[in-house]
Order: C-alpha cells, then structure tokens, then sequence
C-alpha cells in the first residue's frame, strides 16, 4: 500500500461530483464506485470521503436526503446540484490542463550533464 | 426527489442543528454495517469484516466530530435564511394587503406620521435642552455651577450665582473634591465701529475654563494662564466658529490679526469649535481673558468682594458628591471673605447642575419643554389607541378571512406574524413621513418659540433619527398586538358560520375601551391647552403702565474710555454725549414716521437704577419688595412718548432743565407709601441729600423689568438734575403702531441718520421695548401654543376614533337595527340607542381625563400665570366641547343607523 499515489487536494471532490453525475449514491456506493474506477490505485479513507461529502454539501455543490436501499436499509443519498454540475464542469477542465502540463514535463527526457 | 428548497416550504424533513448529530451518527453506523455486510459477502469472516470495515474509515473519533461539527453549522445557516424567507414573505403580504386598501393606509401612515413626527420634533429639543448638554463640554454630568444662598431681610432666601474674581481665587486650587475650577461671564460689546459695527455676545473667561471643560479649539489654541494672570492680562481673543465663518471668511490667516472690540486692539490666538458656547446655552461670539475684563467692572476687580459679575463652575472629583463638594466650598469661602455683607456670613455653597439658571433653579423653558415631551408622549398614545382600533376594525372584517386560513392549517403564531408585520410596516411608513413632520415642526420651534439656545444645523440628527426608529418599534408593538391578540384568540367555527354577520359585545368592548382612553388623554390635553392660553391672556392683559408694544429703544453703543483716563476727560465725553443726545433727539422727532421721541436714563429692561433718598417728616424710607426707590431722569415728553399716564399734578415741561428749579413726579407707590392720605405735590424729596425737589406730579406704576414683580417706589427727575446716573437711551413712538412692525424699516433711518451726526459710535441697538419682556412670555406662548396644538390634534384624532368605532357597530349590527325596525322599534329609540352608546363611552373618558387633570395640578400650577391649574371654567369648557364633539361624531352613524331597512334584514335571514 505505500507506493499508493497520494491524493491531491480538491481532487476527492471531483470524484465525488463526477460519480454523482450519474445517479444519486449514498456514501458507501460512492466508495464503491471509485475503487472500482481506480482499480485498487487510490484508496481512500472513508472519513475522508465523508468529509467531502459534508463540505459539499454545505456549498450547496450537493443535497442529501435520507432514503431506502435496495436492502431496506436506511441510508442518506445525495445528489448533485445544477451548482455542483457547473462546479465540477469548471475544475474538471483546469484539473486536466493542470495534468496534462505536468505530464508532459515528467516525459520529457533529460540527461545529466 | 423533492428539490431541498420545496422540502423546506414544506416544512418536510427539517433538520435543526441538534438533529444534525443524530443525523451523523445515523449515518457513519449504516455505512459500517453496509460495509461489513458488503465484505462478508465477499468471503471475510464477521470479525475480519468489521476490522477491515474500520480501517477504511479511518480516524473515527476524530471523523466524526468534524463530520458533527460541519453539519450542525451548516443547519444553522439553514435556518437563518428560512427565517428571513418567511420574514420577506410576511412582509411581502403585508405590502399587498396595504395596498388593497390605500385609503386606510394613507390614513393611517399619516396619523402615525404626526404623532411619532411631534414625538421625534420633542425629542430634539428636549435632547439639546437636557440630555446631551451644551456642545463639547466632556462629561458635563460631572461639571457644576457654584450658588451662594442668603437669608435676605423682606425677602426671604436670596439663591444666586453671580460671584467675584476674589471668590473664584478663594475656590481654586483650594476644594479638594473638585478636579478644577473655572470663572467665565458674558456682556453685549461691539466689534468693529461705525456703519460696520456689529453688536456682538462677549464671553469672558479664566484660562482653566477652557481645559475644564475638555473642549479643543477648532484652530488655533484658546488663550493660556500666562495670557490671564490679573494685573497682566493680555488682549488676545478666540473667536467663535460662526463669526470666524461670518465676519472674517473662515480663512485661517485670521490667526494673528489685530481686531477691534470695543474699540480696543486684540490679537486673534484662536477659533473655538462650531457650536461651542462654554457652559450655558447662550450664543457667544469670542472669548477674552477674565483679567481683561475685570479692570472694566472695578478697578479693584479682583480682590473686592463687591462687584459681582462672573459665574464659576466646577468639576466634581469622579464619585464625590455635590453636596460634600459644596460643604467644602461653602467653608474655604467664608474663611476667606473679608466683604461687609452680614448676610454673606452666613452664607451657604451649592453646587448644581450647569443646565440651572442664575437663581438656582430650572429654566422655565426646559420645564415647559418637559411637559411637552409628556404632552407628546399622550399624543402618540392616542394616536397609538386610534390606529389599534383601526386595524382592530380590520381584524375582525377579516375575521373570516383569518378562520379560513386558520383551518387551512396557518399556524396562530403565523397570522399574528402577519398582523404584526402590518403594523411595523404601517409604524416604519409612518415614521419616514414623521421625520418630515419632525424636521417641519422642530425647526418652527426653534425659531419661534426658544430662539435663544443654541441650535445645530438640522432639527434631525442620529439620535433623533435613533429615536424615531424605537418610537416606531414600539407604536408598532402597540397598535400590532391588539389584533394580533384578537386573532390568537379567534373562534375557528364560530368564524366559519358567521361570515360577515357577526360582532360581538366582547370585542366592541375592547374598541370601546380604547375610545374611552382616547377621550381621556384628548381631555387632558386640551384642559392644558385651556390653562395655557388663559395664562397667554393673562399675561396679555397685564397693564404695564408703559406701553411696551408701542415703543421702540434706541441703544448706543459709545466707544470705552481708556480706565485710566483722567477725570476731566471724563467730563468732557459726558458733556459731549448729552449735547448728542440733545441733537439726536430734535433730529428724531422731526422724522415723518416718528410720533413722539424722549431721550431717559433707566429705561425698563435696561437695568434699574437706584438712589438713596430722604424726606422730611419721614425718619425712614419703608424697604419695598421690589427693591428701590428707582429712579429714572427722563426729557419732557417722556410720559406722553412711554404712555404713562399722569394721574395727579403734571409730567415734565421743556422749562424743567438743569439750573431750573428742582421738580420731581413720583409713581402711585411712592405716593402712597410716603403720604398716605395726604396730597403729594408740592413735598419735598432729597436726593442723596442733595437740596429739595419738589413732587410737581403722580404717575401710574411702570414696569421695571419683569412680567410679575412686586410694587416698588418709583421717581422721576427731568433730565440734566439727576446725580450721578448715567446711561441714556432714547424712547421712540413710531407713527405706525405696533413697534414691531416698523422697527426693521424705522431702525435703518435711525441708524444713518445717528452715524451722520457722529461716524465713530459703536453699535446702535434698536429693538422694541417689548423684546425685553418676551423672554419671560415665551413659556406661556410655547405651552399654549404647543398644547394647543397637540391638543386639537388630539381631539380630531379622538374624533375620527370614536366615529369609526360608532360607525363600525351600527354597520355590524345593521342586521339587528334592521328587525328591531321590523318589530316596530321607533327610529327616534334607534337613534338614541345608538347616540347613547357614544355619550357613555365620552363620558367616562371625560371623567377620567378630569380627575387625571386635578390630580396633575400642583405639577403644572408653577407653570401658568394667575389660573389655577384646577379652573373650573377651564375643565367645563373642555368637557363640554368634548361631549359635542362626541355627539358630532355619532349622529351621522346613528342616523343611518336608523335607516336600517327592514326588508332587507328579513331578506339575509
């Protein structure tokens, strides 16, 4: 596990606000959807992804409401906002410049002098 | 899903912060169980399940307290924005109701309009007068003027404030409960000369005067102890902000410039904060060292214990108390004194606060000010009464309106929110226009009624505006709670049923209730108002024995006499002023709109003169109340000129001169008093035991210098024998009539034809005689003016309020009028039935009024001249207008009333 990337800041967010996009999840098939994304490459501490959550939901960027599994358990489900989608559209696309730039500088081939 | 905003309306599924944590707890223990099932599913045993689960949380202790921590902000917040939503929509409703109904809302808005407006004007005044102290002065709570009272033979206990240099040496430094000690006095002088002059308000104080109060020039410094010290004080001078603006531009480059008071030469050093006026509130136009002025009052000033001409105040040490301060003071004077008064032996020291007058006591315009806040205070209330009967009215039209929406589900607390809104709305309306009124009215007072004090710029300020805004809140809490309660408390079903047919003898009781105080209050204005303007007409009526409104005076300012200058010069001057006199007064009475002119010595309101006199056969001159013998030296045609009218004997001819044999006329007092039963003329008068004088006439007593003042002797000598009076005016009897009228066009010609004759006088006063005296009016004018009108507003108001409640009930009960009708019930019967309902609910707010008036009595009897506060005809006269008013108001109602159509009520049945 210690060669696990580290996340950089803000990114849980996106990832967040991206596997809302689809449908509204509650928290563990938020974990879910990611692991299984990031095929086993970020692991992220529920607290974490929990903190998230709460912080999104205070900006508005989401809404919560308690609902009903297909188990029958009580669970909280959240859902994003027209805000959240506006949100997520503005720093997916600086996010991947932001990626793109440094990927291409760690390609470049140096040689020592 | 519901969008949270809908959920929210809906009062669906919300979370108050203490639910948040709850809501967490939920939350994280449902994701864990979800997990371990999830792994278990996937072949992990329970227990490795569980471990597992709780290693991909994390830091669970720590996780959650955040997690709480951010939820329970986050409904807070929740809540504040639903709360203004609900308030924006109240008040949104609010504005649409109103808006159905301009007519009430104009009315209403302008009924608060004047009584939260006088309220706000009153406040203004009382803010200056009392409150917040003269302008600049730091902590003037702390600051006292020192009085010395005197048990005086004849006249009982003598307050007074005036004192010497020599006892403000004796206080300073020497009272250890004071902070610091401060002389200062003030005198009319004139700057500049000739056409140029101008008259101006001298102030005179120490140099500690200044830092006693805590006041910091505006430019420039005030003057130093150095510039003060007595036997070197310097001539140098501050100017007050408004003549620095006025007379020199307001340019800085004034500092250092030489200019002429008096005709004496002082250096600019400073320019003193706008509004600035030391302790009294009394404009003064520059400030000069004590020691400058002092060797002009005597020229042992500052160590005779006789002239007394300054006022000293003090600062209280913090947490001492005046009378301690005073103990002090009253021991470190006597000590000290060294004068030949008896009565000052025994003197005692007080110390009270700045805004008393010289006797010791409270201005009387600040008393009546006083009760004109009371008076304003009873207006609101009516009004407050009138406009809670009016949206009472509207409650219980709308009471349908309200059972309805109660049985939609509307909480109470909801509706009475809405009432509430109503009447904040109305209230904060009312208040915006009521500023206007206060800026209006406030202003009118100002000018008209306390011209002296002091004002600033505007008649609204911070305070006032703060003022008004609580004045707002709490009319509205008033006029809003009693619909509002009315609604709490309505009857769901009984509502439903009754559509517009009902009302009820409990809720006609409270608008009647609120009719009765309505009527009570107007009766207590307007008997206040009645006793008042009896005051007024009294003081009118007053014979003055000199006919103030029809003369003017004509005052001249001559230039000072160096103190040292030797006698002859002094000789010389006099002589030179009495042959101006002489020509002015020729020049004078050959003016077209002159009637009569007279030049005298000792004029009324221009300080009394008075001599020791001696007559044979009488071994003592009885002391009088009033003081005296006065005397007066005056030119032939005085008495024809003042209208004094001579009662035995006759008045002064042009043959009484100088060298002429010595005449004298004395008034009805003195006459009386030295001959009783005997025939005045032809006796003989000493004066300062100088030769004979004989009594040649008897004229009518003259006042002196004030409205109510006791009898005293009076004489007078033609001008050129007096002794040793000085100070001549001259009395002029325009052709116009009333003084006032003509003084401004009359004073122009005056004064250039004076300055023609001599280019060097000071400032000429040119003022009607009754100005003097309008002072001591004003407070009748003020109260009965105010309360006059307060008064009549009040009584329309009350009108307007029983009207509504009368017109009201019979449109309610046009239904029962109408079978009583049916069943054969006289119209006449109907009429009165409803007539009476008027006259009980009058009545007794009539009686109520009267007996608040007769028990108030003794508080305002000080303030009236010769009425009783408790005068009949005052209190039956209000009582009667009332009652016709209040039948005014109910026969349109009860006549209409009476029209009720039978069939029509038979028809709704």
């Amino acid at each position: 596990m210690a060669d696990r990337p580290l996340l950089l800041k803000g990114t849980l967010d996106l990832l967040v606000l991206k596997a809302l996009t689809l449908r509204s999840m509650h928290g563990l098939e938020i974990s879910e959807w990611i692991d299984e994304r990031a095929e086993g490459e970020l692991e992220i501490l529920d607290s974490a992804l929990y903190q998230a959550l709460y912080r999104l939901e205070s900006r508005e960027l989401i809404a919560a409401e308690w609902g009903v599994t297909d188990n029958n358990r009580r669970a909280r489900y959240y859902e994003i906002t027209p805000a959240g989608r506006a949100h997520l559209e503005k720093e997916r696309a600086s996010w991947l410049r932001y990626a793109q730039r440094v990927q291409a500088i760690l390609a470049l081939r140096t040689r020592a002098v | 899903m519901l969008p949270p905003r809908v959920r929210r309306a809906f009062r669906l599924s919300l979370h108050r912060s203490d639910h948040a944590e709850t809501d967490t707890d939920d939350e994280i223990r449902g994701h864990l169980e979800m997990r371990v099932a999830a792994l278990v599913a996937r072949g992990l045993s329970p227990a490795q399940a569980e471990a597992e689960a709780l290693r991909r949380f994390g830091n669970l202790p720590g996780a959650r307290e955040a997690l709480q921590e951010t939820a329970r902000r986050r409904e807070r917040r929740l809540s504040v924005v639903e709360s203004t939503d609900e308030l924006r929509r109240d008040i949104g409703y609010a504005i649409r109701q109103l808006r159905a109904s301009p007519g009430f809302t104009l009315a209403v808005v302008l009924t608060f309009a004047i009584g939260i407006g006088a309220n706000a004007a009153m406040f203004g005044i009382i803010d200056r007068l009392l409150l917040r102290g003269p302008a600049h002065v730091r902590e003037p709570e702390r600051l006292a003027r020192f009085y010395y009272s005197v048990e005086e033979p004849g006249r009982g206990l003598f307050t007074g404030s005036h004192l010497g240099y020599v006892a403000y040496s004796a206080l300073k430094d020497h009272v250890r409960s004071l902070d610091g000690v401060a002389a200062y006095s003030a005198n009319e002088a004139t700057l500049g000369r000739g056409a140029e002059a101008l008259k101006i308000q001298e102030g005179h104080a120490t140099a500690d005067f200044f830092p006693l109060l805590g006041v910091q020039s505006h430019l420039g410094r005030f003057f130093v102890a150095e510039e003060d010290r007595p036997g070197s004080g310097q001539r140098v001078v501050v100017l007050s902000y408004a003549l620095w603006r006025s007379r020199f531009g307001g340019d800085s480059a004034v500092l250092g410039r030489t200019i002429s008071i008096g005709d004496e030469p002082y250096v600019v050093v400073g320019v003193a904060p706008k509004d600035f006026t030391g302790v009294e509130m009394q404009r003064v136009d520059l400030w000069i060292p004590m020691t400058v002025r002092g060797p002009r009052i005597h020229p042992e000033w500052s160590t005779t214990w006789h002239a007394q001409w300054l006022q000293i105040v003090g600062r209280l040490r913090f947490g001492v108390r005046p009378e301690v301060a005073a103990e002090e003071a009253t021991a470190r004077l006597l000590s000290a004194y060294e004068g030949d008064d008896p009565g000052m032996r025994h003197a005692r020291g007080s110390f009270r606060a700045i805004g008393f007058d010289v006797r010791g006591g409270e201005p009387p315009q600040v008393a009546v000010a006083r009760w004109l806040t009371g008076v304003a205070v009873v207006l609101l209330l009516i009004v407050c009464a009138n406009i809670a009967n009016l949206l009472l009215a509207r409650a219980l039209r709308r009471g349908r309106e309200i059972a309805v929406r109660l049985a939609l589900g509307a909480g109470v607390s909801r509706i009475v929110r809405l009432l509430l809104a109503e009447a904040f709305l109305l209230a904060a309306l009312g208040a915006v226009a009521g500023l206007a009124v206060a800026d209006w009215g406030g202003q009118l007072i100002r000018v008209a009624l306390l011209p002296d004090v002091p004002w600033g710029d505007s008649a609204i300020d911070a305070r006032v505006l703060a003022f008004t805004a609580i004045a707002a809140v709490i009319s509205a809490v008033l006029v809003g709670l009693v619909p509002a309660l009315q609604a709490s408390r309505l009857d769901l079903t009984g509502g439903l049923k009754a559509g517009m047919r009902e009302g009820g003898g409990r809720r006609s009781g409270l608008r009647t209730l609120l009719t009765v105080t309505q009527a009570a209050l107007s009766a207590v204005l307007l008997i206040g108002a009645g006793l008042f303007v009896r005051s007024l007409r009294n003081v009118d009526a007053l014979h003055h024995g000199i006919e103030l409104d029809r003369l003017l005076v004509v005052d001249i300012h001559w230039p000072r006499l160096p103190a040292s200058a030797a006698e002859d010069e002094w000789n010389r001057v006099r002589a030179q002023q009495t042959t101006f006199y002489e020509q002015a007064l020729e020049r004078i009475q050959g003016l077209p709109d002159v009637e009569r002119a007279s030049v005298a010595i000792g004029t009324p309101f221009h300080g009394g003169l008075s001599l020791g006199i001696s007559v044979p056969g009488i071994d003592s001159i009885p002391a009088m109340p009033g003081g005296g013998p006065w005397v007066s030296a005056v030119s032939s045609d005085h008495f024809a000129t003042a209208g004094t009218r001579v009662l035995r004997g006759r008045g002064f001819t042009v043959g009484d001169r100088a060298g002429s044999e010595r005449v004298m006329v004395v008034n009805e007092t003195m006459a009386e008093r030295l001959w009783p039963q005997q025939d005045p003329l032809g006796k003989c008068v000493k004066v300062l035991g100088r030769p004979c004088a004989r009594v040649v006439g008897v004229v009518e007593d003259a006042r002196r210098s004030a409205l109510d003042e006791p009898s005293a002797m009076q004489f007078y000598v033609p001008l050129g024998q007096q002794t040793s009076i000085s100070g001549s005016t001259i009395l002029i009897r325009p052709r116009c009539g009333e003084a006032t009228r003509c003084a401004g066009r009359l004073a122009d010609l005056l004064r250039s034809e004076l300055l023609h004759m001599n280019p060097n006088l000071g400032y000429i006063d040119i003022e009607p005689l009754e100005r003097g005296l309008e002072g001591q009016v004003r407070p009748w004018r003020l109260g009965a003016t105010m309360f006059g009108i307060f008064g009549a507003i009040a009584l329309v108001v009350a009108a307007l309020g029983l009207y509504s409640v009368i017109a009201y009930g019979v449109a309610q009960r046009s239904h029962e009028l109408g079978v009583r009708v049916a069943l054969g019930a006289q119209r006449r019967a109907i009429v009165w039935l409803i007539l009476r309902q008027g006259m009980v609910a009058a009545a007794m707010g009539i009686a109520i009024g009267l007996t608040i008036a007769l028990f108030s009595a003794p508080f305002l009897q000080p303030l009236l001249f010769r009425v009783p506060a408790d005068d009949p005809a005052v209190f039956g006269l209000v009582a009667v207008t009332l009652l016709a008013v209040a039948v005014g108001a109910t026969i349109l109602p009860a006549l209409r009333g009476a029209r009720s159509d039978p069939m029509r009520a038979l028809q709704a049945e």
